[in-house]
């Protein structure tokens, strides 16, 4: 194929300033615009849970009003996952997977931008339920039925939710298998499976994951959605619906989405790691396989959420043993990671305090799901504030902490700018030491007896004291989101961000070799991959040929 | 190389030993680091499962997050060059191996022992069958129905026998409920179209607090249970005489008072002391069964009639103030 050189936009309105971006479809431009809106997102899904927040800081507190609190709590969970974990992913996986494997786009551009613009309907279509007759939805990001079901949820917030559950779908969905048939047939001469950067390992994985487990979830929705807008019973048992089956096809869906959403972190993580350890990544082959692996148990374990719905013990002893066994190839990447620090240079810029925070915290979030996973003591634990615990430790512990790793690491070759170094790490403690405070307490709240989903409640003692801990750490963390905006906001807005070349961290892969943020068409030539880290080949043979 | 680590082993250890000392010390005064004190054997066997992964997963959280640290000191730059490497080591097959073999080995000993003590937490007692006592739990929104062997009813609270099995039969009548007295055992989904079984056995008299924990709706967080137990004499006289007694009294305030407040004069619902409907059984009778045209759910949609005529007669005395001195 003949490198373009001309402008990649010939026609004159399409260069406008933000013509430019509406018509796009440049994987660069496509991914920062994921990132923009799911950043936006993640504002917004932050905004809702510091309400939450306030209104448990002390007992029978009337902050906000029961329904409030319960669509905050059902729109907290779903913008935070579907509007902006899986999405940033989708963003980074954009902008980097074909900079990785050194081609030129994804396979089919218009459909990557097909992907990110139904995204934005589902965004859009999602916040404006706000404004629906009774508000928005209000039966949990798991829509359990019957409550979900028009008689105990009556107004169209439920409805506009599932719409906006499939029109996300749909984007994920084209946007997956644009990044299998990119990362199988786009990589460039040399760039064999065991050459191909673990982050693209990661997308590989979380896009087999998407395309195997989201028609689960549309499939269920939409019989929802029947039993609402139709008349059918799927889900109404006194009209001989199933009320288990629906949490089987959630769950189904559900449990795998955990994998999309963390795998991808991990992947930045083992960019990043080895690069600020100077160091190779410790076992390649291992930490790919047990992503491999981990996606294929994820497949498995999802009936762990429903121990309490009185399976027989059989099934509970299999799903117990299925959860177990996923955490062995997460102990793996866990002790990888360790060893690649081992005898290292490291070196503790922004991106590399947040991959270790992210070992640090993840950690604690994989080990407390082994109480999840032996079902007698899940019988105990679910359904109370430890599990809330655990998912943030993993999910906001581990994937948010990524993320913003991946931010810090990437956002100079995104944008040609670094972001400013000391408030990365005033960021990084401020969310490090504020997410432990707000959510190491949870646990013990869970074990004291506090249901999650709950208004209020009415103990005083050390239930309010775990609680106003809690509420003090999110305000913690807040600050440091707020730096993080006052960062870009200095970086980019008052340009102090320091310019840079194409690799200010002496990194490894394929994309630091690219132009700093990279030319529309990404290289003029791509170098002849000899082994998984071409960028410090290159470095070596320069070195040996200059005298 | 092996003389250094011999020498920092026993610092190591003692570090180890330390922080699981404070842990213990920590669980035992309970402020929330292990389940609440269980008063039941299915509790108690629970907590001993709750108290072993604790140990073995702290251990595991001590050496991940030590090694952390200890690399994280030891390894950091000190003004090094970004162009200096550490030593290009891509994996050790043995190492990773022996990483793999140890979390499998522990995940081994914690599904063995949660399987060794599984029978004492869900096998119901079987040498106490003749004298268990079979209660029916119904969920509703949004409070706990009680059917008693003798057909007794109450509400919210559940009134046991001490030192007796007290095998429990849940459904729910409406949405997903989880019945859960923590003291008492884990949780036990309350799902419309199923039928579920758990059981306890209350080793001390005394009351015992627990909530639903399966969000449920607007007032999932009100939906509360006590257990109490008594003597069998107690509770025979409770189930004999005083539940029905005092039937509409519970009906009123444990289902009614939700959302019209305790004396009727409306909250997240309207007031309804002043409502002439309180006196009309067949007007009231098809509000409690099919609910109200806008919020109300049905809250006595299984309702018997000595059920609803309980509250007619609580409600008319107690609640209804006539139609003019509300306002």
């Amino acid at each position: 194929m003949a490198v373009r050189s001309e402008a990649v936009y010939p026609v004159s309105w399409k260069q406008g300033r933000i013509a430019s971006w509406l018509v796009t479809v440049d994987h660069k431009r496509i991914g920062i615009l994921y990132i923009v809106t799911a950043l936006v997102m993640f504002a917004g899904g932050g905004l809702m849970a510091l309400l939450m927040r306030a209104q448990l800081t002390t007992p029978n507190e009337q902050f906000v009003t029961k329904n409030t609190y319960d669509e905050l709590m059902t729109m907290h969970g779903t913008v935070m996952i579907f509007l902006v974990v899986v999405p940033i992913m989708a963003g980074f996986g954009n902008f980097l997977v074909p900079l990785m494997i050194g081609a030129r786009d994804m396979a089919f551009p218009r459909l990557n931008a097909f992907s990110y613009w139904t995204y934005l309907l589902g965004c859009i279509v999602l916040w404006m339920s706000w404004f629906s007759a009774s508000g928005p939805a209000r039966s949990g990001w798991t829509a359990y039925t019957p409550l979900s079901e028009a008689a105990f949820t009556p107004g169209h917030g439920q409805d506009y939710w599932i719409l906006s559950l499939h029109i996300l779908s749909i984007s994920s969905l084209a946007g997956a298998i644009n990044f299998l048939v990119t990362i199988h047939n786009m990589r460039t001469r040399g760039m064999t499976w065991m050459r191909i950067p673990l982050f693209v390992w990661a997308m590989e994985t979380y896009s087999i994951l998407l395309v195997a487990v989201l028609p689960a979830l549309s499939a269920g929705l939409t019989l929802l959605l029947l039993d609402r807008q139709a008349g059918t019973h799927f889900f109404i048992p006194s009209q001989g619906g199933n009320v288990i089956l629906y949490q089987h096809v959630f769950w189904f869906f559900g449990h795998p989405e955990v994998y999309i959403m963390v795998l991808p972190a991990m992947g930045m993580i083992s960019e990043i790691l080895p690069v600020f350890s100077r160091k190779p990544i410790f076992g390649y082959k291992a930490i790919a396989f047990s992503t491999i692996g981990i996606a294929f148990f994820s497949m498995l374990v999802w009936a762990h959420h429903m121990f309490a719905v009185g399976m027989p013990i059989g099934l509970d002893a299999f799903f117990m043993i299925s959860s177990m066994i996923i955490a062995v190839p997460t102990g793996i990447k866990i002790f990888n990671w360790l060893a690649t620090t081992w005898r290292g240079n490291l070196i503790f810029d922004t991106p590399m305090l947040f991959a270790l925070g992210f070992i640090a915290l993840f950690t604690m979030g994989g080990l407390s799901g082994i109480f999840l996973a032996a079902f007698p003591v899940d019988w105990q634990v679910t359904d109370t504030y430890y599990v809330v615990a655990h998912f943030h430790y993993v999910l906001f512990g581990g994937t948010m902490f990524g993320i913003f790793g991946g931010l810090f690491y990437w956002w100079p070759k995104m944008f040609g700018r670094m972001l400013d170094e000391r408030l990365g790490k005033i960021q990084f403690w401020l969310m490090f030491v504020g997410f432990n405070v707000a959510f190491l307490p949870m646990h013990m709240l869970g074990l004291l007896g506090m249901p999650r989903r709950i208004w209020t409640y009415h103990h005083g003692g050390l239930w309010e004291t775990y609680n106003m801990i809690s509420t003090i750490g999110s305000g913690i963390m807040s600050i440091g989101l707020l730096v993080f905006v006052a960062n870009v906001w200095i970086a980019h807005v008052l340009r102090r961000g320091v310019r840079v070349g194409n690799d200010p961290w002496l990194a490894d892969t394929l994309e630091w070799y690219a132009a700093s943020p990279p030319i529309p068409h990404n290289f003029d030539s791509v170098p002849y991959v000899t082994s998984a880290r071409p960028l410090r080949d290159l470095r070596r043979r320069l070195a040996e040929e200059l005298p | 190389m092996p003389a250094r680590v011999r020498r920092k082993l026993p610092v190591l250890t003692f570090v180890l030993l330390a922080v699981l000392a404070t842990a213990g010390a920590a669980a035992a005064a309970n402020g929330g680091f292990t389940p609440q004190y269980p008063h039941s054997p299915n509790a108690k066997s629970i907590n001993h499962a709750y108290d072993l992964i604790f140990i073995l997963t702290a251990a595991v959280f001590v050496i991940v997050e030590t090694l952390l640290v200890v690399f994280i000191w030891k390894y950091r730059s000190r003004g090094r060059r970004r162009d200096v490497e550490g030593p290009q080591v891509h994996g050790h097959t043995r190492l990773e191996l022996l990483w793999t073999a140890g979390p499998v080995l522990i995940l081994a000993v914690i599904a063995a022992f949660i399987f060794v003590k599984l029978p004492a937490i869900a096998n119901v007692p079987a040498s106490s069958a003749a004298d268990r006592v079979n209660i029916t739990v119904e969920a509703h929104q949004f409070y706990w129905q009680f059917d008693y062997p003798n057909g007794a009813k109450s509400i919210n609270d559940l009134h046991v026998p001490v030192d007796q099995v007290v095998y429990l039969t849940i459904k729910s009548a409406d949405v997903d409920h989880s019945w859960w007295i923590p003291q008492l055992g884990g949780k036990t989904d309350a799902i419309p179209g199923r039928t579920n079984h758990t059981w306890f056995k209350a080793d001390k008299t005394g009351t015992f607090l627990g909530q639903c924990a399966e969000f449920c709706g607007v007032f999932h967080e009100a939906m509360a249970a006590r257990v109490i137990a008594t003597s069998s004499r107690a509770y025979t006289d409770y189930i004999d005489k005083t539940a029905s007694a005092d039937l509409g009294r519970a009906e009123f305030q444990g289902v009614c008072a939700t959302c019209h407040g305790m004396q009727g004069e409306g909250g997240y619902g309207p007031a309804i002391a002043a409502n002439p409907i309180l006196t009309q059984p067949q007007s009231l009778t098809p509000l409690l069964r099919n609910g109200g045209r806008a919020l109300m759910p049905a809250v006595g949609n299984d309702w018997t009639d000595a059920q609803i005529k309980a509250l007619v007669d609580y409600v008319g005395k107690h609640v209804y103030k006539g139609a003019t001195s509300g306002g």
